[in-house]
């Protein structure tokens, strides 16, 4: 299966303005570069990951800064 | 009016916005002074162009949410960082304002690049790669000092075939991330390319071989 349908299949939506992989019900967001980058394992691993669902969790290479956590936040919701 | 600050993100695209529609008449006359400029001086390529040849000069302007995009850059999330040291200007791109000189066959863009290297001698070359080999299409960053010095522009000299396949190619694949990274199109895109600059070379090889040396244009005397 392709990385696209397991995140799709995880109800993970492509946000096209931010780039992301999104899922607002666990406030996961995955950043495009990082589904080409990791390997299939690392995303079902990331996917059911538990979280305590009280913010949002940002899968990037490289980790955004606070400003931009704070915006995405705003943005997504 | 008291300048407004950036407190946050959207803020930040909406002050972008602003300074992209403050820039824009400048932005404007310096696609105008380029585009003049090179048709001014390429007229005696143009008048001795053969009938199969080509040369189209082209400006446009960049639009807003492109210049947006660009400023932004592949950055992942896609957003302005609201502490980024320095902020963030549109007066940072390089190509607000730019032209595109198409021509056919590719003999002539080496002749239409020098001929504008003489009068834009003091821009800077930033050439693009393209197809598999090592070929380049000149492009030269700068400014026209009689139109702004803050607002740079940017002239490229394109094989003509390659230059029609980008405008679908750049909407297509480069503004879109997702096609921009994947191994497959970054692979079709080669193959274009390298189709194109095939048939390029397959007709001057023809001309060359089969016609010789083309008869003067006709319509010079």
């Amino acid at each position: 299966m392709k990385k696209s349908e397991i995140l799709r299949r995880a109800d993970y939506q492509y946000n096209f303005d931010r780039d992301l992989w999104v899922n607002p019900k666990v406030k996961k967001a995955f950043s495009i570069e990082f589904v080409d980058d990791k390997p299939k394992t690392e995303i079902v691993r990331r996917i059911e990951e538990s979280t305590n669902g009280n913010g949002w969790i940002f899968y990037f290479n490289m980790d955004p800064s606070d400003g931009v956590k704070r915006v995405l936040e705003e943005v997504l919701g | 009016m008291p300048k407004r600050t950036i407190e946050d993100h959207l803020e930040i695209e909406d002050l972008l916005r602003e300074e992209y529609f403050d820039l824009l008449p400048v932005v404007r006359r310096l696609a105008l002074q380029l585009e003049t400029e090179i048709r001014s001086l390429t007229p005696s390529i143009l008048h001795d162009l053969r009938p199969y040849e080509q040369l189209v000069v082209k400006s446009r302007v960049k639009e807003c949410e492109s210049a947006l995009n660009r400023l932004l850059g592949p950055k992942e999330g896609r957003t302005f960082d609201p502490d980024r040291p320095g902020g963030y200007s549109l007066l940072q791109l390089p190509d607000l304002a730019g032209v595109r000189v198409l021509v056919f066959p590719n003999s002539r863009l080496i002749q239409v690049g020098e001929t504008l290297r003489i009068r834009f001698a003091d821009w800077i070359p930033k050439p693009v790669k393209y197809g598999s080999g090592s070929a380049q299409a000149p492009k030269y960053i700068g400014c026209c000092e009689e139109v702004s010095r803050a607002i740079r522009g940017e002239y490229q000299v394109v094989p003509m075939l390659l230059g029609l396949f980008w405008e679908v190619e750049h909407a297509a694949v480069y503004k879109f991330r997702p096609a921009a990274n994947s191994k497959h199109m970054r692979t079709h895109r080669t193959a274009v390319e390298d189709s194109l600059i095939s048939f390029e070379m397959g007709m001057e090889i023809f001309v060359r071989d089969k016609i010789g040396v083309y008869p003067e244009n006709p319509s010079k005397n």
